[in-house]
């Protein structure tokens, strides 16, 4: 089954992971081994030089390896990922080499604070895969809001809907206006008042014209039945709402504020990919720091004529 | 190491007709494959573009989409200017809209 999925490439990491076991049970067999019938359990001890040696080769090709690999202009598809995993792989094997090394102890010097670059350098490395596999999966779940149904920009659909709303209503507003001209209407009633005449010809006098009141509707009534006519809202009815008389206004204005924050969160996610990368270069660079310092210190010890 | 800290100020996924625009114009160089750190088995670009756009999503490029990590690797050696992880990002929502991919 094993070979089958190896050979299918449906588990490409298949072969790195048992290449890893394999170099770990080996160390530490060996070093279960070594502590029984040795009593120099130090890290400058024959086995504790062999480990450090061994880790220091596989944290190199941890390193280096992914890293040419990356810039390598002979690439075939797939050998990249295959790069990847082995560099994680190699990444945890020198790690645990690293730890045996040691032999327990942790004083506060050089090849200590190496280690716990390296603990941590490892570590942010395993973040960041996790991250992988699951920030992009956040992401397209805020793309999934951001675009409609048939993939368009939904915060330029909604946008448009807005407009389309807006423009609708000031269309209404102004044949509202414009209808029953008030001042059209005021000078239209002067005029009609000078010029009243009697059924025979003669004017009549002005007080009589001002008695007058006709029933017939004048332009500045309303008509009840008008499209543009409103009650005056009390502040208990929804009417007294400041959309209420525009409807769908709110509701487009909450889309638009929820494509707003999946975008936003959507940059969020993509900065948190980016970063990490960054962090885990940034580690990296400190590690290796950390590692001649104490590959120094190890030479000083080891060759004291040449370093004196 | 300071192209990392280049700061992306648009937001990188793309609509149905840019991705569109987008395939029609990939000259199928396979440059983008062959940078892709997620990219396990292999998988051609023109099965990849045409699943891309409609159609059902055969195996190996759904385990590809959900393998993509947007890390924009495939971006830089695209020789037309592409944007392969915005493509990506569109498979990746075809198949949050539709698990089968059908």
């Amino acid at each position: 089954m094993i070979i089958n999925a190896i050979s299918k490439k449906k588990y490409p990491w298949l072969i790195s992971l048992l290449a890893t076991l394999g170099i770990i049970v080996l160390a530490l067999a060996t070093f279960l081994v070594y502590s029984r019938t040795s009593n120099n359990l130090f890290p400058d001890s024959l086995a504790g030089l062999a480990y450090g040696t061994a880790g220091l080769i596989f944290l190199v090709l941890a390193t280096a390896g992914y890293t040419f690999s990356r810039r390598s202009r002979k690439r075939t598809v797939g050998a990249l990922n295959a790069s990847l995993h082995w560099h994680i792989s190699f990444g945890i094997i020198a790690l645990f080499l690293i730890f045996l090394h040691s032999f327990g102890h942790f004083e506060p010097v050089s090849g200590t604070y190496a280690l716990f670059g390296l603990v941590a350098l490892v570590i942010s490395g395993v973040i960041g895969r996790m991250l992988d596999r699951l920030v992009p999966k956040l992401i397209a779940r805020e793309v999934n809001i951001a675009l409609t149904e048939q993939g368009d920009d939904r915060l330029e659909s909604v946008t448009q809907t807005l407009q389309d709303i807006t423009t609708y209503h000031k269309e209404q507003l102004h044949s509202f206006k414009s209808q029953p001209d008030l001042m059209v209407a005021e000078k239209d009633m002067q005029t009609a008042a000078a010029h009243l005449v009697s059924q025979d010809g003669t004017a009549l006098p002005t007080s009589w014209d001002l008695a007058y009141i006709s029933l017939a509707e004048t332009p500045q009534e309303i008509e009840r039945d008008a499209e543009h006519y409103r009650f005056v809202p009390d502040r208990k009815s929804p009417l007294s709402k400041p959309s209420a008389l525009v409807p769908g206004l709110q509701e487009h204005m909450a889309e638009l504020q929820t494509v707003q924050q999946a975008l936003q969160r959507e940059r969020f996610y993509r900065a948190i990919i980016r970063y990490w990368r960054v962090f885990h270069v940034c580690l990296t660079l400190l590690t290796i720091g950390l590692t001649l310092w104490h590959l120094e210190f190890a030479a000083t010890l080891m060759f004291p004529t040449y370093f004196h | 190491m300071f192209k990392l800290l280049k700061p992306n100020p648009v937001i990188l996924h793309k609509t149905k007709p840019q991705v569109e625009q987008e395939i029609q114009a990939c000259i199928g160089c396979n440059e983008c494959l062959l940078a892709c750190p997620a990219l396990a088995e292999p998988i051609t670009i023109d099965v990849l573009n045409r699943e891309t756009i409609n159609g059902p999503i055969s195996a190996p490029v759904e385990r590809f989409t959900q393998a993509c990590y947007q890390c924009g690797a495939c971006v830089s050696p695209c020789p037309v200017g592409l944007h392969r992880d915005a493509m990506m990002m569109w498979l990746k929502v075809r198949l949050l809209k539709d698990p089968n991919g059908t």
